[in-house]
């Protein structure tokens, strides 16, 4: 078990640096902040000055060579918009990403596997094809449209919620129901079509000739196999809201890593881009770890 | 008896309350967050329409609401000496938030950090070229003595916000001010607060507290008014702008044009550039895509500022004469038909992509060839200031200017001059005026303004000025606040009453 975290770990490494490594050159070449932290009137000589003061004036190579040392001792530089340093900026946004996902994809998960398995349980019926139809709008209506649509009926005409912004538990409410909707509706469909397979396998039959009730055939038997591809994507949806919901943030006035991200490759301000994608993607890795081991723990076959 | 006893109880309420009316706590929502509260910044919008006046004060101040010119703020009065220099009189009695009290180190102070190679304050930009030395003569009276002489000092000390001696020349994130207003919780992402101070040294203002919340969504910002989440939005779209008991528009002190690189054929023939200018409709714009009461531009500056010149007329929408024009060039051997690339940003004013499709359409039109590029703002600038690309193509960049300085050496220099940054040409008449203009006073300086506006507009052709542009504002039925062309800017909590 260690060795397969171990050679994960190094796989996943060996990307992240390679991406950190391209984010830093590529970021680099296609701007330069000193215009973007300056008015468009600021003299050369301030342009100048601004770039001397954060390094920016070296050749990429010593720059590189510099932000390294600093990485590998935990010093991840100060925002050049925000005077602070960039992780500090980073970790505070990030927090936030982590609840919203991890609050949603559990929402989304406990109910996508219920409506999926119901579906499927009569496959063709009046729940299913609800469910069906449902789901595929869920999966295809777009964010930026619910959100706006969510504030104006329940804050604006139903006052029942707050538009925007954060500060008490209401606040979460609009945000995580508009991003369940999306993965709730992909996920009810991929429940539903494992379900279907495993409803008619060989073991269900077995198990409904002993005589076995609905609800455990479901929830016990056909639903532990039918988990292997659901969990796959449950974890490419994590993923999305892990980097960061950038439309619900932007519109809730949510202050997540993905607006952060944005407005900081926007502003080119270098160190907070990229301390967000060490953090997001040291997040994605441990995610997919955990989805690895619970694989493992699923199907027997895989662990041994 | 009992209900007359009511009765009068009613009464005598309702003829209380206007006193407890007229103070209190509001909520304002920005479209973009101040992510450094920097007091040398504050010329920044971002920055400034949380800070400026508000926690950090200037020596002057520039009356948007009347015509006082510059008026006192931290200095009570200020006069020329026979040597050109400045001398100001400050306002005694006032302390900064942190108990320290205002004199004439403090002001040298910020000035020095202002111009130090330890930050990168943006301020100093408004001071290029000109060295300033400030003298503190005693401790409520300093000079400053400028190179090339400065006629509008006062007005540039509007910009320059004063801190205490004992602020570090690095930046700061908790800024201490003499304003009426101390920052009292700055949670980064969510909310700024400042609230007001009863040491202030003027009057107290009605707005006791002021919660910052940002909101990128102008539909999400309108809602917020209208729900009572927030009093107060300076900037919505103008499509919430529906409600007209709290809704209204306001000249925003941003002017749209189309920048030209007359370096380049075919835009180095001035019958080309006032093809351009002819070829399109701006009339046809307002109402449609851009708002109603925008106004079409003849200056780079808008009309309230010094040497706005009202005889500059707009160019007239002339298809057929833009043809002309394009005919007579082409028989002098200018390749007219050279593609020409409008270079605009995304999301840089609302409506960006719509008004640069209509303005290339109408060029091409009149027989232009128009090739439209939308760029982030990163790669925008790189197009918009000097150094321009070498071996480059004819070029117009579509770029949205703003002056709400009340005096055009804010922006002349830098759109116009042979060395300003965004100039796109090189005239010894318009340098000449430029500099004239810088040094003059009074009716002279107006005069050679207004002379240049008219000589860049008719003569040079120089650029397409297209529209200065209005913004649209909510604002709560409780509060008494009208947005000014300075408000992009500074928002001054003072200025807002409470009813």
């Amino acid at each position: 078990m260690l060795k397969f975290v171990r050679t994960r770990a190094v796989a996943s490494l060996i990307s992240l640096v390679g991406l950190l490594v391209m984010v830093f050159f590529l970021s680099r070449l296609t701007g330069d902040p000193a215009a973007l932290f300056l008015p468009v009137e600021a003299s050369a000589e301030m342009k100048e000055q601004f770039r001397e003061l954060h390094g920016l004036n070296d050749p990429l190579l010593v720059q590189f060579t510099r932000y390294v040392g600093d990485v590998v001792t935990g010093d991840f530089g100060e925002s050049l918009r925000k005077a602070r340093p960039a992780l500090d900026v980073v970790l505070e946004a990030f927090t936030w990403t982590l609840w919203l996902a991890v609050i949603t994809m559990t929402l989304v998960a406990g109910a996508a596997i219920v409506v999926g398995s119901l579906a499927a349980f009569r496959a063709g019926g009046f729940f299913d094809r609800l469910a069906s139809v449902i789901s595929l709008i869920g999966a295809s209506v777009p964010d930026f449209w619910i959100a706006i649509v969510a504030i104006v009926v329940f804050s604006v005409n139903l006052a029942w919620l707050p538009t925007s912004g954060t500060g008490s538990l209401l606040h979460w409410i609009l945000p995580i129901a508009v991003l369940f909707i999306r993965p709730f509706g992909i996920i009810v469909q991929v429940v539903r079509g494992s379900m279907i397979g495993a409803l008619s396998s060989a073991y269900v039959k077995t198990a409904r000739a002993k005589g076995v009730k609905s609800g455990p055939i479901i929830f016990v038997h056909a639903l532990r196999n039918a988990m292997l591809p659901v969990i796959t994507v449950l974890g490419d949806q994590a993923a999305s809201l892990l980097n960061g919901a950038v439309i619900v943030e932007t519109i809730f006035g949510f202050p997540g890593v993905g607006k952060l991200m944005i407005d900081s490759i926007l502003q080119r301000d270098f160190n907070v881009v990229l301390a967000a994608i060490l953090v997001t993607a040291l997040a994605i890795f441990v995610m997919n770890l955990l989805i690895d081991l619970a694989y493992a723990l699923l199907d027997p076959r895989i662990r041994h | 008896m009992k209900k007359l006893f009511v009765l009068s109880a009613l009464m005598l309420s309702s003829a209380l309350s206007p006193a407890f009316a007229g103070s209190g706590p509001i909520k304002i929502v920005l479209a973009e967050e101040a992510d450094l509260l920097e007091p040398c910044m504050a010329t920044r919008s971002n920055i400034g329409r949380v800070i400026m006046q508000n926690v950090s004060e200037t020596l002057t101040e520039l009356d948007v609401r009347g015509d006082k010119g510059v008026m006192p703020r931290l200095a009570e009065k200020w006069e020329q000496n026979e040597d050109g220099s400045w001398r100001f009189h400050l306002r005694q009695g006032v302390k900064f938030s942190d108990g320290t009290t205002f004199d004439a180190k403090d002001v040298k102070h910020s000035f020095d950090r202002i111009m130090s190679e330890k930050n990168t304050c943006e301020s100093r930009r408004y001071f290029g070229g000109i060295t300033v030395t400030p003298a503190v003569v005693d401790d409520y009276t300093i000079d400053f003595s400028a190179d090339p002489v400065q006629p509008i000092l006062p007005l540039l000390m509007s910009l320059v916000t004063i801190v205490p001696e004992e602020t570090p020349l690095e930046f700061i994130r908790e800024p201490v001010g003499t304003g009426p207003y101390k920052l009292t919780n700055w949670t980064p992402g969510q909310q700024i607060v400042l609230t007001s101070r009863d040491d202030y040294w003027g009057t107290k203002p009605e707005v006791t507290e002021a919660t910052y919340l940002f909101r990128a969504d102008p539909s999400v910002r309108a809602a917020m008014v209208q729900t009572g989440e927030a009093d107060l939005s300076p900037s919505i779209s103008q499509l919430d702008a529906t409600n007209p008991a709290t809704d209204f528009s306001y000249l925003d002190s941003e002017t749209v044009y189309l920048r030209i690189d007359h370096n380049i054929e075919p835009l180095n023939d001035v019958r080309v550039r006032r093809a351009l200018n002819i070829a399109i409709d701006r009339q046809a714009f307002l109402g449609t895509l851009v708002p109603d009461s925008a106004l079409l531009a003849t200056a780079i500056v808008p009309p309230p500022t010094l040497g706005w010149n009202p005889d500059v007329k707009v160019f007239p929408y002339d298809p057929e004469g833009a043809k002309k024009l394009l005919e007579e060039a082409k028989a002098d051997g200018v390749k007219v038909e050279t593609p020409i690339t409008i270079i605009a940003r995304s999301a840089n004013f609302p409506n960006v992509t719509e008004i640069m499709e209509a303005i290339q359409a109408q060029l091409q039109e009149v027989g232009f060839k128009v090739d439209l590029k939308f760029v982030e703002v990163a790669e925008h600038e790189q197009y918009y200031s000097k150094p321009f690309k070498e071996g480059r193509g004819p070029q117009i960049v579509a770029a949205m200017h703003d002056n709400s300085k009340g005096d055009p050496s804010f922006s002349m220099f830098f759109k116009y001059a042979t060395d300003g940054t965004q100039s796109g040409f090189s005239d010894p008449k318009v340098d000449d005026l430029i500099k004239r203009a810088s040094a003059a006073v009074g009716d002279e300086r107006a005069k050679l303004w207004s002379e240049l506006i008219a000589y860049v507009h008719d003569d040079v052709v120089a650029d397409v000025l297209l529209f200065h542009m209005v913004g649209f504002s909510r604002v709560s039925e409780r509060l008494d606040f009208k947005p000014t062309m300075a408000t992009n800017g500074t928002l001054q909590l003072s200025e807002i009453k409470i009813k």
